[in-house]
Order: structure tokens, then C-alpha cells, then sequence
């Protein structure tokens, strides 16, 4: 028997009227994430992802449909619901004339702290390098977001929701955070996070929900679709080559010539590819992540309907 | 938890009302120290009464001769004036309540807490309302102070009703900005509605008091600042029905304010 999920959304729907114009932003959202998962939200930008995640927080309210977050309407017991929650906005702002650590303190106290949430989040802090002293003016954009982070995180909450969590972080945080993450799921929480960086949810979601146009067209499992994943290679030769060379290889399915270089959009492994290639002097190799349209279109197709 | 943000309020503003306070109380403490003897209050009603009547009234000084009492001279110099002053620190702290967080992106993270929208606005609110009451008794003292310098024989009790009777003007105008702010959503828009409505309300009443025109006269009551009435407070006493009438409509906008809060989107 499967567990309660921790979100449910049922047909929930937002629309936004400027004016007479009406924008539907969410288009009957049915989503369910279990708990002890982490699940990734991915779309483009303006796909709905943030709505989505200020409707379960009751930041806005649904045109239609409802959001339960663990068994309970995430409108009418908000309250109660939020104590459980922690929230990293996309776009974050913080009381710019208090101190990291007068943030912290203003917070944990609105949150009921007994002490314990203050000293998690020195332990926080100390994990992601991050100076409490400094005021929040003073941060630089990646340093606000640790704070933000550390702000989300310091109750130990049972739902982590986080938009666009990375954005700002440099590489070396960005493994921290994942870290951070794993660590959360090892300890039972369930993690809702959006991003519009396939990498990024590769790197740790068990789940994604892939959002477009404020439509969800599929749920998969992050294996499922690393599995369609593929690269844009672009190898750069000595001397001209002919695109053939490379036509037939398993994988390829897309190869221009260009100057002295072979562009080709490959699937699966390398070794077939640079077998083909051999006696050819090469000069250098480039390799491009898809977009996530890309990703997308590679596995659904251009009306959305899944690939068989 | 109960009572955090009333006190995170108090304690982010306490500084800015304290300033305030120190300028009300100077600005009172002045204008008493400033009528040196009731010879000056001669010349003054003297100079007044070569003034045109309709000019006098726009004034807020129905008669030249009030001008002979301390009092009337008070009522002219200070509570005719702070009130429209006041107007500055009212909007700036309606402002507080629930528009600069939400302008600034910071509500976001607020209602992501704990915390009931209802509750952010009435701790904020109640916090402003203590805020407001420090700056009255501030002004209090520096009257009380000019008293003791004065050498006239002023009505101290008289005085205390009448700087008493700002609160409830303005409280009225922080409802006011709470009300407008929740409902237009941007802090700019909203400092222009609050500051048209209470250039209009005082417009109204200066012209009510200068026309004897029976529509000017209904209009004027249209205007917040009728029921300010500081001369008359100054001469009479205070009036229960005006305050009355001013604490109601403030309880009014904020019952309001806290139905769309509650209702709308946040931050958008």
C-alpha cells in the first residue's frame, strides 16, 4: 500500500486576470510526491513552477482545484501546515538593515524556537561558509541565498520547497547543497524543488515533473529520462572531414560539417563515435548539454505526447 | 508565536518614533515659550484682526479674539498645524504594516512562516498604535515643559486632551494607508491614494471653515479633519462623539484591510 503523499494537487488551476486579459498560468495540476523523495519540478521559465509552488504555500490562491500538503488543505490550515515547511523563494529578499544572524533570530522566534533552531542553523552556516555577522545588504547574491537556505532549513522541516534553490551558488556549494539534500531524504524529509537545469535534478532528484506551458505532461522517474538524454559533441579536426563518416555511428542522429568540424547530436555512449573517427588528427572535442526544450521535445515530441 | 512581530515592530521603529516624538515635543515646548506675555497675544490678535475674516478661518481661528487667550493661540500655532504634519509619520507607518514587505519581496518569506495574515496586520498595527502613543506623550512632555517656563496661566488639563486628541486622527490615517495598501497592492500607488485623500480631507475642512455655503458645509464633513476639531477641543474639551466617530472608522478599515489580506494574492 502506497504512503500518504506529502503534496497532493487536485485539477489546481491559476489564472491571472490583467485587466481583460486572463493568462492561465496552471492548467489543472495533478500532482503527488511521496514521502522521502526528493522531486524535482522542471520547465522552462514561465511554465508554472513557481506558481505551482506559491499555491501549495498559500501565497496565492487557486482559480480552481486544491493543494493538500500531508493530508491537509493547504489554504485553510496554512498555518499549521507551514510550521512542517520550509520555503527557499526564487527570487529571494530578506530585511536588508538585519544582520544574517538577526534574520535567523527573527525567524526561529516567529517559528516558536526553544534554542535548537538557532543552533541549527549555526551549524548550517558553518556548512555553507556563511558569515552571520554581516548585514544583509552586505551579502553578495550567493551569500543571500545560503542565508535563505539556512533560513529554510534550520527548523529541520518535514517538507523542504524550495524554487530554484542553485541559482547563485558556485559549483563547489552547489555539491554542498546535494549533499545537503541527500541528507534531508537519509533522515525521512521529502524535498519539492523547481529548476529549469536538467543537471541540476539529475544530480539528486529521485522524481521529476516536467511542466510546460503550465501544463504537467509527465512524471518520470530521473533515470527514466536520463536514459533519453543526449549531447550536442562538436569535434574539431586538423583537416576537413566528411559528415558521412560519422552518419552511421549508434547514436548519432544529427551530424553538421562545419570548416574543419563535425557537430553531432549523440545518445549513449562516446566510445562508438571516436571509433569512428580514428586516423583522423583531432583537435579538440566540445561537449553541450541539451536544453530542457530540447530534452523535452527529444522525449515527447512537439505536441507533448510521449515518444514510444 | 504570539507576539513576535509586535515586538520585532517596536523594535525596528522605536528609533524613528522617538525622533518624531522629539519633534513634536520641541515644536510644542516652542510654541509655548514663544508667547512671552499677554501683551504679545495683543499684538498678534491685533495683526490677526486686520486680516481679512475669510483668511482667518482657512486658518483655523474663528475669531480674532481667540488669538487674546493662550489657548486659542495653541490651538493655532501648534494643533492646528501637527496634525497634517503627523500625516507624514502616519503614512509611513501604514506603510509598515504590510506594503514595504510586500513591495520588497519580504512578505513572501513572512507568510511562509508560521503566521496568520490576520495577525501580521493586527501586531503590526497595535505595535504602530504604541508607537504613536509614545510620540503624543512626547509632545505632552514638551508642552508640559513650556508650561512650566511660561509665565501665562495655562490649562495644562486642556492641553493633554487636545495633543490627546491627535491619536485618534492619527490612527485613522495608518488605517487609512493599511486599507489602501492592501487593496492597491503597490506602495507607490497606494502613498499617492492616502496622500490625495488627506490633502483632500484637510482642503474640505479649510474651505468648510472659510464658506458659509450649506454644500460646502455638508461636504466638509466628508473630511477626517472636521472631526479633528482641535480648536474646539482647545476651548471645549474633548469630544466624545468625534473620537468616537474616529476610532470606528479606523476599526472599519482595518476589518477591511484584513478581509482582502486574507482573501487576495500575495506579492504579485
Amino acid at each position: 500500500m502506497a504512503a500518504n503523499p506529502v503534496i497532493q494537487t487536485d485539477n489546481l488551476t491559476k489564472v491571472y486576470k490583467t485587466g481583460k486579459e486572463a493568462v492561465v498560468a496552471l492548467k489543472d495540476l495533478n500532482l503527488s510526491v511521496q514521502p522521502g523523495e526528493i522531486f524535482g519540478f522542471l520547465g522552462p521559465n514561465g511554465a508554472g513552477k513557481t506558481t505551482t509552488i506559491r499555491l501549495l504555500l498559500d501565497l496565492i490562491r487557486p482559480t480552481r482545484g486544491r493543494a493538500n500538503i500531508f493530508g491537509q488543505d493547504a489554504n485553510l490550515n496554512s498555518v499549521a501546515l507551514h510550521q512542517r515547511i520550509g520555503f527557499l523563494p526564487g527570487e529571494l529578499s530578506l530585511w536588508k538593515h538585519l544582520t544574517g544572524k538577526q534574520v535567523v533570530n527573527y525567524v526561529a522566534s516567529v517559528r516558536g524556537d526553544d534554542g535548537r533552531m538557532v543552533k541549527h542553523a549555526n551549524e548550517l552556516a558553518e556548512q555553507l561558509d556563511l558569515d552571520f555577522s554581516k548585514k544583509v545588504r552586505a551579502y553578495s547574491s550567493g551569500n543571500r541565498r545560503k542565508l535563505g537556505l539556512v533560513v529554510s532549513m534550520m527548523h529541520k522541516p518535514d517538507l523542504l520547497i524550495l524554487d530554484e534553490p542553485t541559482g547563485g551558488l558556485d559549483p563547489l556549494l552547489q555539491q554542498t547543497f546535494n549533499q545537503m539534500m541527500r541528507d534531508a531524504r537519509a533522515a525521512g524529509r521529502t524535498v519539492f524543488l523547481s529548476s529549469h537545469v536538467l543537471g541540476e535534478v539529475q544530480a539528486i532528484c529521485d522524481r521529476v515533473g516536467i511542466l510546460r506551458n503550465g501544463e504537467l505532461k509527465a512524471v518520470e522517474r530521473v533515470d527514466d529520462l536520463t536514459h533519453t538524454n543526449f549531447q550536442w559533441i562538436t569535434l574539431r579536426f586538423r583537416d576537413a572531414i566528411a559528415p558521412e563518416v560519422v552518419a552511421q555511428v549508434p547514436g548519432v542522429t544529427e551530424v553538421t560539417a562545419e570548416n574543419h568540424s563535425l557537430k553531432v547530436r549523440l545518445s549513449g555512449d562516446f566510445d562508438p563515435l571516436l571509433r569512428a573517427v580514428e586516423g583522423h588528427y583531432i583537435v579538440g572535442v566540445q561537449t553541450k548539454e541539451p536544453t530542457l526544450e530540447e530534452i523535452f521535445l527529444a522525449f515527447y515530441g512537439n505536441n507533448g505526447a510521449q515518444k514510444s | 508565536m504570539s507576539g513576535v512581530v509586535f515586538w520585532n515592530t517596536l523594535k525596528s521603529h522605536w528609533r524613528g518614533a522617538l525622533y518624531w516624538g522629539i519633534g513634536m515635543g520641541l515644536l510644542a515646548y516652542y510654541i509655548l515659550v514663544i508667547i512671552p506675555d499677554v501683551d504679545a497675544l495683543n499684538q498678534y490678535a491685533e495683526m490677526a484682526a486686520t486680516l481679512p475674516p475669510v483668511l482667518m478661518q482657512m486658518l483655523g481661528v474663528s475669531d480674532s479674539a481667540t488669538l487674546l487667550a493662550p489657548e486659542g493661540f495653541i490651538g493655532f500655532g501648534f494643533f492646528g498645524y501637527a496634525l497634517l504634519i503627523l500625516a507624514a509619520y502616519a503614512v509611513i507607518a501604514g506603510l509598515n504594516v504590510t506594503a514595504n514587505e510586500e513591495d520588497e519581496g519580504i512578505l513572501d518569506i513572512v507568510l511562509s512562516l508560521p503566521l496568520a495574515r490576520w495577525r501580521l496586520v493586527v501586531e503590526k498595527f497595535a505595535a504602530h498604535l504604541v508607537l504613536t502613543l509614545g510620540i503624543v506623550l512626547m509632545a505632552i512632555l514638551g508642552m508640559w515643559l513650556g508650561v512650566q517656563q511660561s509665565v501665562l496661566d495655562l490649562n495644562m488639563a486642556r492641553l493633554v486632551e487636545a495633543t490627546l486628541n491627535m491619536l485618534p486622527g492619527i490612527l485613522f490615517m495608518i488605517a487609512l494607508t493599511v486599507f489602501i495598501s492592501v487593496l492597491v497592492r503597490r506602495k507607490a500607488a497606494a502613498i499617492g491614494i492616502v496622500a490625495g485623500i488627506i490633502a483632500a480631507s484637510y482642503f474640505l475642512d479649510f474651505i468648510g471653515k472659510a464658506v458659509t455655503n450649506d454644500i460646502v458645509q455638508v461636504v466638509q464633513k466628508l473630511s477626517f479633519y472636521t472631526y479633528y476639531d482641535s480648536a474646539g477641543v482647545i476651548t471645549h474639551g474633548l469630544n466624545v462623539g468625534n473620537i468616537a466617530l474616529l476610532l470606528a472608522l479606523t476599526v472599519i478599515l482595518l476589518a477591511g484591510a484584513l478581509w482582502f489580506f486574507n482573501r487576495r494574492d500575495v506579492g504579485l
